[in-house]
């Protein structure tokens, strides 16, 4: 190929670290082709598997291209680094400042159990030790006016007892600072000119939010990663930049937006859940391409499945989130989060999870999983449990001889042993045993989606399931099918779904600002005014990002005044030029009736939080495989369970990527591709299309 | 024995009658389905609440029992006494509005003790569910209420009169038409109407969440097959667990602070088989304070203490209580006549899971705590800044100890009640909080010590009107005993000005007065 001929292209490059692979995505613009690299995570020094991903995939876009380095336009990324750092404890030594009377304040929590009956349960430990804690003699009310001035002597107080702690960050979180910002601000500056090699960190930064003790764990969660994540940004934007000099990184942070490194290194804790908001953004981009807009994208891994119901291109965005928990599928049970990220419904059933008869003769799957050692009985590494990939295999969904491109050979011998004695205390033969693991798990998972799709008044036959992971594709289309979702879509590199989302999103910039104020004092004017300096100052971010056209929308959260929780309602921005109070009204009463059937008598109307989100048009990013992955390997057959005949029967197998675009397969049917399997076990019609993206259409439900 | 009342009236049924149509399988998914439809209910209801005590508090339960009554699937982090309250709350509504008058639409509420959950500061409201025009079950949640006028809860209450307003069992909605002679009555009554009747409307909400959940199910199946199902095996797991426990007569007793002597509560729990029955014969009389405890309350925290211990992790409905009955004299203060009051009942209810551990203390020590505390409150009303206030805090206390580990400090037990935030507080109230710590102490001594109980101080804010005040504290006298060898915790104590003063009055109190609330420690484990 002669790049001369192509000096208008871009090369973008996303990275994501996992906790077991580093992937990487290499794309040329605007033709959207991709190459794909995976290399094993360095957790010593993350930036490694980075730097060997990035010079792989520079390296095979050369080979496919000719030299094109130096087309790199940015470097996209996303890890789970800050999640690993909390849950394996390994953060740095941290120090917190907060208001008189309030050093317990971590271990005090909210003071229940996060299960009632269970006397033996582990509470989460706060990150930050009792003795490293300082209080300061300072007093803002409610209203965040000052009762007790902060005095330089007590500055002087704070700095002294924290050089005798040292520690590496510091947090800080004063009482009432959601409110007023000045007194944590002023011991910031205090720390910053006293302690400069310290990082700071401040609460009303990160979540301008009444509660102190969310608050607060909040901003400790960010100051114990916060050196390591601005020391591993550092290092990896001079990585890149020896690739490249200059070329930007960016940071996937949990709500689906992107920042810069220098803002990543400041506020590591936004960046908390990028992992999973970039594999929902690769499925919302897929869902653009197909032209589908009411999407469950569903993904199933080693440990868990997640799903995210995404309606009009927007998955759902929440504000709390947990992490770190003791028990990772008890609310309660880990460190509260205040930071805006994609709301995910989350199950603990993935390929690992263990299916055993409880003490009610029953059968449980998971959350307790085989990990990979000694993993599945099929595995032969010593596991005896049942677990969900040995039910996969005996049911033929998985071969035996073709796992992870026949990498790996499963043992059926000792999955059978595992179902018979599982069979066994159920009082049930193996294959219902055996089919039965994978319904359980199907169904939670339909469950699980069936509320979050109807809470909006939605109806799940009008949705598209988008599948990824290494066990969403086995599983999908009879979650599908429970759910009466008529069609589902596996895309290409399911496998590098999260670098896929991350090179798709359109660029956006959120902000957002807190003044809790009864609808009818809404001062009109002011809201305005505050509209417009921040659609100024957000355009010049957005243009900056090379978007050209930009869609602005205004979200407000209200509430009936007295409630603890907001609902969002949203509408463009020129809705409010006329009649704003009534507009607005109408449409928190709308969503209000939509969500609990009545609104509220003589109860007046609050709003919260003012948002203004800028993006640029969604157009959806096209992929194709850089590399010519059409291969021919004949279709082969095995037997397969079709549970809807609750019987095995022999079906055709082919290699995905042997089948030409535009070929209309008739299920039931199994196409394998070395990272996953896709099981339709029911009549469909599987189409490939032009891009190489499955597209399953189910026939029969019942 | 004379006048003995048997709460738990519910016939058992034949544990060992053949299988159901039910596979392992199917029913775990059903099963599964049925407890998160609650669950969807209750994030409803807490979404739409009005009140800290819901959100922040978590005082509050729902359950869904079937046309009978009987609970077949609760919230998961429903409180435990209101648990084993509702399914009895929807039985006498169907003893009063014969099932076959119940149209959709209706909703009942009420607030009687007897009838409800055992004070008038909890309402509960009954939602008939139906499915294709037929009556299925029921939807019922209860949960604290800000105020409920009358004089603010507190021990000193000697009539049920004084307590606030009595609803008695009544419909809210009938045919989806609200009630609006009530609604004004209750509206007039209570000091923060748009909070009360917010919550009100709030359950409502959930109510009705939990039976639009449930259609999709009813469409694969019966909730009565199902229902009948799930409670078999739930009564089958707690006689199991009960049939492993050597028959015998187990004795304890506990010690309340009381008022002008201590209140005693004498324990006879006896295993026989796969039943226990609990007789609290001995235990002292009712009082004309509010610590008096109706009887379904003093079955709800019982039935909890032996659940927790035997077997927590079994799905709970009305087949776990069914091997388990109580009882207590009419007239003592587990088994109260009307016109009792009862404001503080869950000081007395609270120590009944621990009068079950201790009883167990020989035959299971390593599966039971030390003694702890129940929580406290701080309830504060008035006037400030043009606006009316009425706010309730709860402070939690230190837990006992085990062989495992120390005890819990700062935490909710046998009750799951969470704080109130600190600055919600002071943006509710004319308050500025001093201090909320850890009582460092206070837990008894041990190989593993008991759990710290909490230093609360506040200060009336300088340009705040007088603040009625009513602190509900306990074991305050009486310190939490410690197992094995282990030390007792610290006891409570309340501090007016830097005076100790006695809980038991509610206090008018003036700008600039400072307080300070001590809960107590927990007992320790193990000679130290």
């Amino acid at each position: 190929m002669n790049e001369t001929n192509h000096d208008h292209e871009r090369l973008r490059v996303a990275v994501d670290i996992g906790g077991t692979f580093t992937d990487g995505v290499a794309t040329m613009e605007p033709a959207g082709h991709i190459w794909v690299a995976k290399s094993p995570t360095t957790p010593a020094d993350p930036g490694q598997a980075v730097s060997t991903v990035l010079e792989d995939l520079l390296r095979q876009v050369d080979e496919t291209l000719g030299a094109c380095s130096e087309k790199l336009q940015e470097v996209v990324h996303g890890t789970t680094l800050i999640t690993n750092t909390l849950i394996e404890r390994k953060g740095v030594k941290t120090a917190l400042v907060t208001t008189k009377g309030m050093k317990d304040m971590l271990d005090i929590g909210r003071e229940w159990r996060y299960d009632i009956y269970d006397l033996n349960i582990e509470l989460p430990q706060p990150l930050i030790d009792g003795d490293s804690r300082v209080e300061v003699d300072a007093r803002l009310d409610a209203r965040g006016e000052e009762l007790d001035p902060l005095s330089d002597e007590a500055l002087d107080g704070v700095v002294r007892e924290l050089s005798a702690i040292d520690a590496d960050s510091i947090a800080v979180s004063l009482l009432h600072s959601y409110n007023n910002t000045e007194h944590e601000r002023r011991v910031a500056e205090k720390l910053q000119a006293a302690m400069p090699d310290k990082a700071v960190s401040l609460s009303s930064d990160l979540a301008r939010e009444i509660k102190e003790f969310e608050r607060t764990s909040t901003v400790a969660a960010n100051a114990y990663v916060k050196p390591i994540v601005a020391r591993y940004l550092h290092e990896l934007d001079g990585r890149i930049g020896s690739v490249k000099e200059g070329t930007p990184l960016r940071v996937m942070v949990s709500s689906g937006g992107f920042c810069s490194a220098k803002t990543g290194a400041e506020s590591p804790i936004l960046l908390l859940e990028s992992g999973p908001a970039a594999g929902v953004l690769s499925a919302l981009n897929t869902a653009q391409q197909v032209g589908v807009d009411q999407v469950l994208a569903f993904d199933m891994g080693g440990t868990t499945a997640k799903a995210c119901v995404a309606v009009d291109g927007e998955a759902p965005v929440t504000h709390s989130f947990e992490c770190a928990r003791v028990e990772r599928f008890k609310r309660g049970s880990g460190l509260p989060i205040l930071i805006p990220s994609i709301e995910l419904i989350e199950i603990g059933a993935g390929g690992g999870s263990i299916a055993l008869c409880n003490r009610m003769g029953l059968l449980n799957v998971g959350p307790e999983s085989s990990g990979s050692v000694p993993g599945p009985a099929c595995y032969g590494r010593g596991g005896t449990d049942m677990t969900v990939t040995d039910a996969d295999l005996l049911l033929g969904f998985l071969s035996s001889k073709n796992f992870l491109g026949g990498d790996m050979h499963l043992d059926v011998d000792a999955a059978q042993a595992a179902a018979e004695r599982l069979a066994g205390q159920l009082g049930v033969t193996a294959i219902d045993a055996t089919w039965g693991i994978c319904n359980i798990v199907n169904e939670n998972m339909a469950s699980a989606a069936r509320i979050h799709i109807a809470e909006n008044g939605h109806d799940p036959r009008d949705f598209t399931m988008i599948a990824t992971g290494g066990a969403g594709p086995v599983h999908a289309v009879d979650v599908a099918r429970k759910l009466r979702i008529p069609r589902v879509i596996i895309p290409i590199a399911a496998g590098a779904g999260s670098c896929l989302g991350m090179l798709a999103a359109p660029p956006r910039i959120d902000r957002s600002w807190s003044s809790p104020k009864r609808l009818t004092d809404v001062d009109w004017l002011e809201v305005a005014g505050n509209l417009e300096v921040m659609r100024k100052d957000a355009l010049t971010e957005l243009q900056a990002a090379g978007a050209t056209e930009i869609e602005w929308s205004v979200g407000a959260e209200m509430r009936y005044e007295g409630q603890g929780a907001e609902i969002s309602v949203g509408m463009p921005l020129e809705a409010l030029s006329s009649k704003p109070g009534v507009t607005i009204e109408d449409a928190f009463e709308a969503q209000y009736k939509k969500l609990y059937g009545r609104l509220v008598p003589d109860a007046a109307v609050q709003v919260i939080t003012w948002r203004l989100v800028g993006r640029a048009p969604n157009t959806g990013q096209k992929f194709e495989w850089g590399d010519n992955r059409i291969r021919t390997t004949p279709a082969g057959s095995r037997s397969i369970y079709l549970p809807l005949r609750k019987a095995y029967a022999e079906v055709p197998v082919h290699d995905r990527y042997s089948v030409p675009a535009g070929t209309t397969l008739q299920g039931p049917l199994i196409l394998e591709e070395r990272e996953s399997t896709i099981v339709v076990a029911v009549e469909a019609d599987v189409t490939i299309l032009a891009d190489l993206t499955v597209s399953v259409t189910i026939k029969e439900f019942d | 024995m004379n006048s003995v009342e048997r709460v738990n009236n519910i016939k058992a049924e034949d544990v060992s009658a053949a299988q159901s149509g039910f596979d392992p399988i199917e029913l775990e998914i059903y099963w599964k389905r049925l407890i998160s439809i609650v669950d969807e209910a209750a994030a409803a209801f807490v979404r739409t609440c009005f009140s800290t005590l819901v959100r922040d508090g978590n005082d509050f339960a729902i359950v869904l029992t079937d046309t009978k009554g009987r609970s077949l699937a609760q919230s998961t982090m429903s409180l435990p006494g209101f648990i084993g309250c509702l399914p009895a709350t929807v039985r006498h509504f169907i003893d009063l509005y014969p099932i076959e008058t119940i149209k959709q639409g209706d909703v009942f509420i009420t607030n009687d003790p007897w009838k409800a959950s055992g004070h008038v500061h909890d309402v509960t409201t009954v939602m008939p569910l139906f499915h294709r025009d037929e009556l299925v079950g029921f939807a019922a949640v209860v949960s604290h209420l800000p105020d409920i006028g009358g004089k603010l809860r507190s021990n000193s209450s000697r009539e049920i009169y004084e307590e606030g307003l009595q609803i008695p069992m009544m419909k809210l909605l009938d045919e989806g038409k609200p009630n609006n002679i009530l609604i004004r009555m209750i509206t007039q009554n209570i000091r923060v109407p748009e909070q009360g009747m917010g919550d009100i409307w709030a359950q409502v909400a959930g109510c009705r969440t939990m039976g639009e959940r449930l259609q999709g199910l009813l469409e694969v199946v019966s909730l009565d097959e199902l229902g009948a199902e799930v409670r078999r095996r739930s009564e089958k797991a707690m006689r199991d667990a009960i049939r492993a426990i050597p028959d015998g007569v187990y004795h304890s007793q506990v010690q309340h602070d009381g008022f002008e002597e201590p209140v005693i509560i004498k324990c006879a729990l006896t295993v026989k088989g796969d039943e226990i029955e609990i007789d609290y014969t001995g235990t002292s009389d009712q009082l004309p304070y509010a610590l008096n405890v109706v009887p379904i309350y003093t079955f709800a925290y019982t039935v909890y203490g032996i659940k927790a211990v035997l077997c927590p992790d079994i799905p709970n409905n009305e087949g776990s209580f069914i091997p388990i009955k109580t009882s207590a004299p009419e007239g003592s203060l587990l088994n109260p006549s009307y016109p009792a009051a009862s404001g503080g009942r869950s000081a007395i209810g609270h120590l009944l899971p621990y009068a079950v551990f201790q009883a167990w203390e020989a035959v299971m020590p390593d599966r039971i705590w030390a003694a702890g505390s129940p929580n406290s409150s701080l309830t504060m009303s008035g006037e400030y800044r043009s606006k009316r206030f009425a706010v309730v805090n709860f402070l939690n206390a230190g837990q006992g100890a085990n062989a495992k580990r120390k005890g819990f400090s700062a935490t909710s037990f046998p009750a799951n009640l969470g704080n109130t935030p600190v600055e919600m507080m002071e943006t509710l109230a004319p308050i500025r909080v001093l201090r909320r710590e850890l009582r460092c102490g206070s837990g008894g001594t041990g190989t593993h010590e008991g759990g710290s109980g909490l230093s609360f101080e506040f200060q009336i804010m300088d340009d705040a009107p007088d603040v009625m005040t009513s602190f509900l504290m306990t074991q305050c006298k009486s310190p939490t005993k410690g197992l094995a060898g282990g030390g007792a915790g610290k006891p409570g104590q309340l501090l007016l000005n830097g005076e100790r003063i006695d809980p038991t009055m509610p206090r008018v109190l003036k700008a600039g007065d400072r307080v300070l609330m001590e809960t107590a420690g927990g007992g320790g484990y193990g000679t130290a």
